[in-house]
């Protein structure tokens, strides 16, 4: 019988053998890489209509679980992060609106997307900042720099800075999941880490057979707003193929680490994930079970609404996913600051 | 009078000579502009009876926003664009970036004067880096690379996709015909051929 202790309110467990959880994350891994490869517009088309708004679902329930009921010493940094959340969102969501609404120049354009990129820049640094603070044996002053010099060469092509954007976000979630495996299950970190050398491979891999392959056939609108989302015309010499493939091998980790590996791992509340109490801010006794209840609520309702949004207009609700879904990208950078 | 009149005469009937000898000065070729910069893939097509140019309808739009003079001074598509206030904000940027890692370099007590030798030389190494990626604009392979292989892809019938330019030329410099396609291709000499 193992014995499981509670640390920061999560259960760790000890494991005799990483052998199981190693072969089930390399058989992920590649099972992933062969379906992006093989049809990518076809997985990417089912992939985002089964996956998107649940891992929406599960994102928000795992940073409940990181809220703290009372902020006390980090008060200026959650206000940062929610400040910041909010602004960004907004004029990221406000920016589609006011192409339609203006006829500036391709090269206004280019000014006004990368401000906004230098803003989220400004706002990662502060949070860091702030975060630094806390932990005074941490020392973090390398990332000004770091932030100085990618706000640079995001003014010199704001839309590849974009572009990177997208294709890094989906590895956060496995920087979320190491953080989580030390705390919840150490033994595993290890195995896990060694893992993860994996991925580059496999990256290489796919960029190197599909490098040259026949760009897809993006001759109607969802084909080609997939093709667009993963940098076909920003980076026209580049295999379309190549781009869908490993833009849609990073999705599918991002989703199986969302939905799969977090939940599973972290044995959230018992497994019984679905059951408000199991929140730390709302079982407390000074906490906030209504708001939390509502908030799960309401973001299972916009989960069903996506879908049936895919099921009516799966090319326009995908605009408007991806659009909106710049919030859940957000709100990911605060709560893995606070993990490290 | 009569022989004065007939000298002017003379001189002037020299001086068109001459001048009719000199040969017409040679316009400057007018500078091509480039309009576009997309992909290229040619395929080989034992169905269809006719070569045919397909263009995309964005690529279209750009290439006619730029002949109504709507298309900036270069819009190039993909890459790292020349624009000056977007450049100078960047070596803004790039100019403080390395300030203050040069000065968090020389403040960090805990590492030695080696450490920050290699440190420093690093930061130029990466400085000399983004100059370089800056200027040249092109941070891969160069273009030519992936048309290498087109004339056995042509022979084995298989497409090749590779990077072009589209630019607007006189057409004067295409000596009567309408269009040509340059691919950057190096002449190869067969094994026993020097």
């Amino acid at each position: 019988m193992q014995d499981a202790t509670v640390i920061n309110g999560w259960p760790q467990r000890a494991t005799p053998t990483t052998m199981p959880f190693s072969a089930i994350v390399v058989l992920s891994v590649l099972a992933a890489a062969a379906f992006a490869g093989w049809l990518p517009l076809q997985v990417s088309i089912v992939t985002l209509f089964l996956f998107a708004g649940p891992h929406n679902w599960f994102e928000l329930r795992y940073f409940l679980m990181r809220l703290p009921v009372r902020f006390g010493r980090s008060r200026n940094f959650f206000l940062t992060a929610f400040a910041g959340l909010g602004v960004l969102t907004l004029t990221y969501v406000s920016l589609p609106f006011l192409y339609n609404a203006t006829l500036w120049s391709e090269e206004a354009w280019y000014v006004v997307v990368a401000s906004w990129n230098t803003a989220l820049m400004v706002w990662l640094a502060l949070l860091v900042w702030l975060r630094s603070r806390q932990k005074p044996r941490a020392n973090w002053k390398w990332t000004i720099p770091v932030a100085l010099a990618l706000c640079s060469l995001n003014w010199l092509g704001p839309d590849l800075f974009s572009l990177a954007i997208v294709y890094v976000h989906p590895l956060i979630a496995l920087w979320f999941l190491d953080r989580h495996i030390r705390r919840t299950r150490p033994a595993w970190s290890r195995a896990y880490r060694r893992c993860l050398w994996l991925v580059p491979l496999v990256l290489a891999v796919m960029i190197w057979q599909l490098s040259l392959a026949t760009p897809l056939a993006d001759n109607n609108g969802l084909f080609w707003r997939i093709t667009q989302h993963s940098g076909a015309e920003v980076l026209p010499q580049v295999s379309s193929h190549m781009l869908v493939s490993v833009h849609l091998f990073l999705e599918i980790l991002h989703y199986a680490v969302w939905i799969i590996a977090l939940p599973l791992i972290g044995r959230i509340g018992s497994a019984r994930f679905w059951e408000v109490r199991t929140v730390p801010i709302a079982r407390h006794p000074k906490g906030f079970p209504r708001i939390v209840a509502c908030a799960l609520a309401f973001a299972i309702m916009a989960v069903v609404g996506l879908w049936l949004g895919f099921s009516v207009d799966y090319a326009t609700t995908r605009d408007v996913y991806f659009t909106i879904a710049i919030a859940h990208v957000l709100a990911e950078a605060p709560f893995l600051l606070r993990m490290l | 009078m009569i022989k004065t009149l007939l000298v002017l005469f003379i001189l002037l009937t020299t001086i068109s000579t001459v001048n009719a000898d000199v040969p017409k000065p040679k316009t400057p070729d007018k500078a091509a502009k480039q309009v576009l910069r997309t992909g290229l893939e040619i395929v080989p097509d034992p169905k269809v009876y006719e070569a045919k140019l397909q263009i995309g309808q964005s690529d279209f739009n750009v290439l006619r926003a730029s002949l109504d003079g709507n298309g900036g001074n270069a819009p190039v598509v993909g890459g790292i664009m020349f624009s000056a206030p977007r450049t100078i904000v960047a070596g803004l940027l790039m100019f403080m970036a390395m300030s203050v890692a040069g000065v968090l370099i020389a403040r960090s007590s805990s590492v030695g004067r080696a450490q920050k030798t290699v440190g420093a030389v690093l930061l130029v190494a990466v400085l000399l880096g983004a100059a370089a990626i800056i200027t040249r604009g092109n941070a891969g392979p160069p273009p030519s690379w992936r048309w290498r292989n087109l004339p056995q892809a042509l022979a084995e019938g298989k497409p090749t996709l590779g990077g072009v330019e589209v630019e607007v030329v006189a057409d004067d410099q295409l000596n009567g015909r309408m269009m040509r396609l340059i691919i950057p291709l190096k002449k190869q000499n067969s094994p026993g051929e020097e």
